[in-house]
């Protein structure tokens, strides 16, 4: 056993390539149990392939990815799959299936995973989408949803089984401010209502730095900062420092690499 | 445009070989999980049925109408071609032997990789690009299981009862065509027919190329929504790849399978 208690997920000494293109080197993230962890990152930076380590969707060149006791590369196929039962997930897009309609799409874990009577699956299911407020939308199909309304069914199917991590895919995307506080504020209540670790990945500062108990900022492949939000906000490392305060230039440019400007015009380079 | 070099040309033929055996061995792999293995859920019947509705039934109209337009123009054909050596009495079992050894299976077969094979894959691709795969997967729902298993025994059952119904209405329309429209006498266009068509021979060996296609095609269809690049780009290309793959590895397996099943050696 090598899991510290204290901590939901590990990252120990993670790799992870994309052909001959290394995406993260050598990484070491503990998430915090029973708290909401932040990871942010310009846009591009494989905050979502972090995601994908965590739950073993993506497989680490190299490292160990600890979650619930096991390093989960090293499982089997269906022990994987039995493993990311204790794990659920709000992807980007809500990921909702398009032939379900919002009541049976919450009640997919629970139909697959338990022997629970259809009484009873029924009251589950609409306990779940009471808590994100969509209790009246149940005979409602997936089509006839708002980006953000898809979302909260989303997150209603992922607390369907209880799991003891959540993840957020960019949660706060396409939101507009009426649904970004909803979610904010739903992320924050579920966290704490269900004892749960949250982890949301995004480049949303403002809304991720108000909820997040920790934050980790990811670039270039590697860990550039973790902290508090109050502790990122005063770091002296200058790429944490132009992140937090969203400066347009700074380590990381502007401008895309680019020959001389007035060579270029001149057509002369 | 710059001319590559001789040994730029070997790489690049070096590369696409290996990008092929790469896909023959992920497809390999894709089959055996989607087959094989514990990981399957309960509600597996319902799912098969469903599948054998929309890929099974759905393909119905177009076998039929298809099944029943060639059986008149072999009809026709063959009249005219046995009406030069006075054989036109032998038109129904020309009829029976064409549609139950070759054209049954083949043109089912194409018609499938059209129709069925090509919405495997844009379904498969579609729910790819909107993540539905990746949610089940972190639901703790194999997709191979739940998504590809029920498609592929839908296709391996589906294919060869359409190839049968193919071939018989095709019998169907010819008839209507010999013996109502040109004339053939009824009892020689049936009972040639029936004198000639063996039923292990070529009932039964029509029915073995039909499943020997209904599993490629299928196989292709799913495999390529499944590792298609999850973009709209993407999904149009692997359904193009569904068709031609299928369309041509039926064409050539029939002629391995005709010569192994009909060739006198």
């Amino acid at each position: 056993m090598s899991v510290d208690n204290a901590y939901a997920v590990e990252l120990k000494g993670v790799t992870f390539k994309r052909g001959s293109r290394s995406i993260f080197n050598n990484v070491d993230i503990r998430i915090p149990r029973g708290k909401v962890t932040g990871i942010m990152g310009p846009s591009g930076c494989g905050k979502t392939t972090l995601l994908r380590l965590m739950g073993a969707q993506l497989r680490p060149a190299s490292g160990e990815v600890w979650v619930g006791g096991q390093n989960l590369p090293t499982l089997s196929r269906s022990d994987l799959f039995d493993a990311r039962k204790q794990m659920g997930v709000l992807f980007q897009s809500g990921a909702l299936f398009t032939d379900l309609d919002v009541f049976e799409n919450v009640a997919f874990p629970l139909r697959v995973h338990t022997q629970l009577s259809d009484e009873m699956i029924r009251d589950i299911v609409l306990m779940k989408l009471q808590a994100v407020g969509l209790r009246g939308a149940i005979e409602l199909m997936p089509d006839e949803l708002s980006g953000g309304m898809k979302r909260r069914v989303a997150l209603a199917r992922a607390i369907a089984l209880d799991p003891q991590i959540l993840m957020y895919d960019e949660p706060f995307v396409g939101q507009d401010p009426i649904a970004m506080g909803v979610l904010v504020r739903l992320i924050r209540l579920l966290n704490d209502a269900l004892g749960i670790t949250s982890i949301v990945v995004s480049h949303d500062l403002a809304e991720t730095a108000s909820i997040a108990d920790y934050i980790y900022v990811v670039g270039d492949g590697q860990v550039l900062g973790q902290g508090t939000p109050d502790e990122l906000m005063g770091s002296d490392n200058p790429r944490i420092r132009q992140f937090m305060k969203g400066d347009p230039d700074g380590p990381v440019p502007f401008h895309f690499p680019a020959p001389n400007y007035r060579a270029d015009l001149l057509g002369t380079r | 445009m710059r001319r590559k070099s001789l040994l730029e040309r070997i790489r690049l033929f070096g590369r696409s070989a290996i990008d092929v055996v790469a896909v023959l061995g992920r497809s390999g792999l894709f089959l055996m999980h989607a087959l094989t293995g514990r990981g399957g859920i309960g509600g597996g019947f319902q799912l098969l049925v469903k599948q054998l509705y929309s890929v099974g039934v759905m393909s119905l109209a177009i076998i039929v109408v298809s099944g029943v337009f060639i059986g008149m123009v072999l009809s026709l054909q063959g009249f005219s071609i046995l009406a030069k050596y006075g054989s036109e009495q032998a038109v129904g079992q020309m009829i029976a032997l064409t549609l139950l050894r070759e054209l049954g299976p083949v043109v089912t077969a194409l018609l499938f990789a059209g129709r069925a094979g090509s919405a495997l894959t844009a379904e498969i691709g579609n729910m790819k690009s909107t993540e539905q795969l990746s949610s089940l997967e972190m639901i703790g729902v194999d997709p191979l299981k739940y998504i590809v298993a029920p498609r592929l025994w839908a296709g391996f059952i589906s294919l060869p009862l359409l190839a049968i119904i193919f071939s018989v209405v095709g019998i169907w329309g010819g008839s209507w065509v010999a013996v109502d429209w040109l004339g053939v006498y009824e009892g020689s266009f049936w009972s040639n027919m029936q004198n000639s068509v063996s039923f292990t021979d070529d009932v039964l060996n029509g029915v073995i190329k039909s499943l020997v296609f209904a599993f490629v095609v299928t196989w292709i269809a799913v495999f390529q929504g499944y590792d298609c690049e999850p973009t709209s780009e993407g999904i149009s290309r692997a359904t193009t790849k569904t068709v031609v793959y299928a369309s041509l590895a039926v064409l050539g397996l029939d002629f391995i399978l005709t010569a192994l099943m009909f060739g006198d050696f």
